[in-house]
């Protein structure tokens, strides 16, 4: 009873904060951000010249701070898990709070997976968990404010903002045109399309990994199909070719997956800032494609991990084995 | 005039990349349909065909998201 009666009153805190955000947006006017593919340089010139001899300039852009950020934060959270586990274990066995919900996430991920590789679970589920808990907090962190808004100017090649003082050395976008452009201090890892290819990288690495500790050197016949050459001359033809097709296959599995990521947190990213410029005093609208990116970042998160699971039990599974099944 | 045509090619070609994403309308109406028949079936299955159903989606909605980027890189001037 006591619960029900609370409830009302935080309603009317969002009405108030809709209200607010109306009268801010007609004293600061929403501005649309310089938007890039590649993550904006924080300095002009690059940290090391030529980095480690051989992989060029090296610069500090805007999603290394980022990068660090959720390393801490991960960091935190396992400790947080691992602390709230313990209290429980020492007490009464009865995980509460932050442990409780990692534990149910996690077991229905669990589940999942053995529900799907079998006995490999001990094998595949860490890399789906790895991936899924590490792309899940790279796209939440996104979502932050303050996140692609608070930054350091640069000049503009282009067309850029004007600005105006607000304090010290701070400074504000107007609506006019002008000769600056933000290069933001943190940008959501997921923006950018190296920590993304570098996932996906290490993803099909891991899935052939697997593949090869599952069947051995047998794996390799899944790419090199010559043995049915000689015994059935017309379907072992076909059976060469459908090998090679699956090794082309296994290239375009690192594209999908880091275009699929890096798309999505992409497009939601420039929807925000198009819709906050558009329509930011409004902000019920810009909260609503919030809410979205929100939504679609757990997704996109879970269906990453999802397909290197799925992939890695295709590949413990290998073709004479399906064979003695029939 | 030369640096006219180029941006209308930019508009056109960012334009013409969205087609792809028919193609994930009708697999994400598709998704929808299947799940929303089995659901009808055997509302059982609610919670199963809604998590399968939301996967699906997220596939083929990646396929839209391919043609997104690739008129952003048209748009932003990126190639």
């Amino acid at each position: 009873m006591e619960q029900e009666k609370r409830r009302p009153w935080r309603r009317w805190v969002v009405l108030a904060l809709l209200i607010v955000g109306f009268y801010l947006g007609e004293l600061f006017v929403p501005v649309q951000p310089e938007i890039t593919v590649a993550p904006e340089k924080l300095i002009e010139e690059p940290i090391f010249e030529n980095f480690l001899g051989f992989a060029g300039p090296l610069y500090l852009v805007n999603t290394m701070p980022t990068l660090i950020l959720t390393v801490i934060l991960i960091v935190l959270f396992a400790y947080a898990v691992n602390r709230s586990l313990k209290k429980s274990a020492q007490t009464d066995f009865v995980p509460r709070g932050i442990g409780n919900v990692t534990e149910t996430i996690l077991e229905v991920i669990y589940n999942m997976t053995e529900g799907a590789a079998g006995k490999w679970v001990k094998t595949i589920f860490p890399w789906f968990a790895t991936i899924m808990i590490y792309v899940l907090f790279a796209n939440l962190m996104k979502l932050i404010p303050g996140f692609e808004s608070i930054g350091v100017l640069h000049h503009a090649q282009g067309e850029g903002h004007a600005r105006e003082l607000l304090v010290g050395n701070w400074y504000l976008f107007t609506a006019e045109k002008g000769e600056y452009i933000l290069a933001p201090f943190f940008r959501g890892i997921s923006v950018d399309l190296n920590f993304t290819f570098t996932l996906a990288l290490i993803a099909v690495i891991g899935i052939q990994v697997v593949g090869f500790r599952a069947q051995g050197m047998g794996y390799l016949t899944k790419f090199l199909n010559f043995g049915g050459v000689f015994k059935k001359p017309v379907f072992g033809v076909i059976d060469m070719f459908m090998g090679i097709l699956e090794l082309i296959s296994e290239f375009a599995k690192i594209l999908s997956f880091a275009f699929r990521l890096f798309g999505n947190m992409f497009a939601g990213m420039v929807l925000i800032s198009v819709f906050g410029a558009l329509l930011g005093k409004i902000s019920i609208v810009p909260a609503g494609i919030y809410l979205f990116e929100l939504f679609i970042g757990i997704i996109q998160a879970f269906v990453f991990g999802i397909l290197t699971m799925v992939f890695m039990v295709m590949a413990t599974q290998g073709h004479g084995e399906e064979h003695a099944k029939h | 005039m030369e640096g006219s045509i180029m941006e209308a090619g930019r508009y056109v070609g960012a334009g013409l990349a969205m087609l792809g994403a028919a193609g994930a309308g009708i697999g994400v109406g598709l998704s929808a349909l299947g799940a929303l028949t089995g659901m009808a079936r055997n509302p059982d299955t609610y919670g199963n065909l809604l998590s399968s159903m939301i996967l699906g989606i997220a596939f083929s909605e990646a396929i839209a998201i391919y043609c997104l980027v690739i008129s952003f890189l048209m748009l932003f001037k990126v190639v």
